[in-house]
């Protein structure tokens, strides 16, 4: 009888690790010049939007009416806005609101969009028709009137006055929580029929039959499959929410009036055009374009590669 | 397809039932001090009192469960009367709303109709064009202007139009002076809303390229242009078209920025108005008609879906 010695050069062979769907976005991100460039982008608005806070603290009070208007030049990059306050440093402060809304907005509107709509999907009868009839009705009234009501509606109203959680609707708290409550009808959509189609697959039947509850299954086997549909529409959810601060702003229905926002800039450089003081308009039209495009790409590259089965 | 009809229009009845709901709770129950916010802030609690009776703001808001009356004698069922019959009236002006809608709209309308003709017909020759000549330089140079485009701020897309105006012809920067003005709004608004729509046409043109029906006629020997305008554009209207219905109520609006900057009296610069006066029943007549649009369009597309495409299942 002989036994048959394992074959050492099979032995010695590295084990084929499986990539999970998560390492092989990253790398072909990584491998996607375009998509490091504009991740690159983004980073570079975070990191300005941080530390403008910490290089201008009293942008405010900076007003010098000996420069007031001046074009830009080798002290004023960007040039000087009415009161003679340094347009560059308006334009990072302006990032930080919008960075901050774009991440808030989403940070609320994302895991509601989730929430409703794996609830809705997976749990069906009466719960989907109310998921249903919720996102059908908001979705019926042009977002852009829906916003401005509801901000206008929260006008002078602060919720938890004097506690650490203050929070002032008139301002951009109200910003994130009226885009928030406004923008999850997309999320809730996609997550809605992925939850409909994974809820018949194999593999849920096959939990089912070895006796998982209804939440195990939910928690453990199909909120996991979700999450990067939920990744790529809070990327791609920045755009609207950045977009819809600006033109709030611009209506005077946005920030808390004085706070620097590309919006407040573009309202306050409305008429100046027409006497050739182009800067602060384009400042912040253009550090708007720049974000808005990086963005764009960076979360359509993200899309091709958290999902498959878009791949050819 | 009887009963699908009527599913459908039962659901829009709800669906409409649904912005009522919002638009009541919004305007009316987060809105706060209404007769503060009109009568000025030296208004006794006397004053406010009867302002509120006035408007009928001092009824109860859902249910009426005073003795005496009936069950239904509410602010939601009065709201909802006079808000679906636009009978509604202005609390600045006591203009009934119908008739200032019959008076603006036209102004609207003549920025946006245009506007959604020309943008359509514009979107789908370039489409057509970056599509035909796929994984070319047109394809690429096309693609990337569409993303520049649609990345380039719409409140950009209005100053610039308006500035460039004020350089060539200062006359026609503001206001209807000269009935040709408005097209310059038309204009900022086609070239602003170009590149989405480039982008989306082309995908969905692309999209039926690949398919098995289209290599087949080309094996048969048709002519690629033939197919192109023959074939592949036939079937792609749908979708097009769907996404061409479902823009109408958001134009309605839409043309809100483009009043405001062009001095236009339509009814976006309306609605604008309204809500910096707090005229709470002209905003919510508005909100109303834009949805009423909005559910009468989206029911029409499925309609027009079930009848022109015999592979959509009725659901």
């Amino acid at each position: 009888m002989t036994t048959t010695a394992p074959n050492p050069a099979i032995l010695a062979a590295p084990v084929q690790q499986g990539r999970s769907l998560w390492g092989d976005a990253f790398r072909r991100l990584r491998r996607d010049p375009a998509a490091v460039a504009c991740f690159l982008v983004i980073g570079a608005y975070v990191a300005l939007a941080v530390g403008a806070v910490y290089w201008y603290p009293d942008f405010l009070e900076t007003q010098n009416y000996s420069e007031r208007n001046l074009p830009p030049s080798a002290d004023h990059w960007f040039g000087t806005d009415v009161f003679g306050r340094d347009v560059l440093a308006k334009t990072l402060l302006g990032a930080r609101v919008s960075m901050t809304v774009g991440f808030m907005a989403n940070a609320i509107a994302v895991p509601l969009g989730l929430a409703l709509g794996v609830l809705g999907g997976y749990f069906g009868k009466w719960i989907d028709d109310l998921v249903v009839w919720l996102y059908t009705t908001l979705a019926s009234i042009p977002g852009i009137i829906l916003l401005i009501a509801l901000k206008y509606a929260f006008q002078g109203i602060i919720l938890f006055e004097g506690t650490f959680i203050e929070l002032n609707l008139s301002g951009i708290h109200g910003l994130y929580i009226a885009l928030g409550v406004l923008s999850w009808i997309g999320t809730c959509r996609i997550i809605r029929a992925e939850t409909l189609k994974l809820k018949s697959l194999d593999y849920v039947t096959a939990a089912r039959a070895s006796g998982q509850g209804r939440v195990r299954i939910l928690v453990r086997h199909i909120v996991p499959n979700l999450l990067h549909l939920a990744i790529i529409n809070f990327t791609l959810g920045f755009v609207g929410a950045i977009s819809a601060e600006v033109i709030l702003s611009f209506l005077g229905l946005g920030v808390e009036v004085g706070t620097p926002s590309w919006g407040t800039m573009i309202n306050a450089a409305r008429l100046d055009l027409v006497v050739g003081r182009w800067w602060e308009a384009v400042a912040a039209c253009a550090a708007m374009f720049v974000i808005v495009l990086a963005l764009n790409i960076f979360g359509d590259r993200l899309r091709d590669a958290l999902d498959p089965k878009l791949r050819i | 397809m009887g009963a699908y009809v009527i599913r459908r229009l039962v659901q829009a009845v709800f669906t409409i039932f649904g912005v009522m709901l919002v638009t009541f709770l919004l305007f009316r129950v987060v809105a706060g001090d209404i007769a503060g916010a009109h009568l000025g802030p030296k208004a006794t609690e006397q004053q406010k009192r009867e302002w509120l009776k006035k408007y009928g703001y001092d009824r109860p808001l859902l249910i009426n469960r005073q003795p005496d009356t009936r069950w239904y004698d509410t602010q939601f069922a009065h709201y909802v009367s006079t808000t679906a019959t636009f009978k509604t009236r202005s609390l600045i002006n006591n203009e009934k709303l119908s008739d200032t809608i019959l008076e603006r709209a036209p102004y609207s309308l003549a920025i946006t109709v245009p506007a959604l003709a020309l943008g359509w017909a514009l979107a789908m020759v370039v489409s057509t064009l970056v599509a035909y000549y796929r994984a070319s330089l047109i394809d690429h140079v096309g693609v990337f202007l569409a993303v520049l485009g649609m990345c380039v701020p719409y409140l950009a897309f209005i100053m610039g139009g308006q500035w460039l105006m004020f350089k060539v012809a200062p006359s026609m920067a503001y206001g209807l002076a000269n009935p040709f003005n408005i097209f310059v709004p038309v204009v900022i608004s086609v070239v602003a809303g170009l590149g989405g729509s480039v982008r989306f046409y082309r995908t969905v043109i692309l999209d039926e390229t690949t398919r098995d029906y289209v290599r087949t006629a080309q094996a048969k020997g048709v002519p690629l242009p033939s197919v192109m305008f023959k074939h592949i554009l036939k079937n792609c209207m749908l979708p097009i078209l769907t996404n061409l219905i479902m823009a109408i109520p958001f134009l309605i609006m839409g043309s809100l920025l483009l009043e405001l900057f062009f001095g236009i009296p339509g009814l976006g610069d309306l609605l604008l108005s309204s809500i910096t006066n707090r005229d709470e029943p002209i905003v919510s007549g508005l909100t109303f008609l834009t949805a009423l649009i909005y559910v009468l369009g989206t029911l029409a597309t499925d309609i027009t879906y079930v009848i022109f495409d015999p592979r959509v299942e009725l659901t």
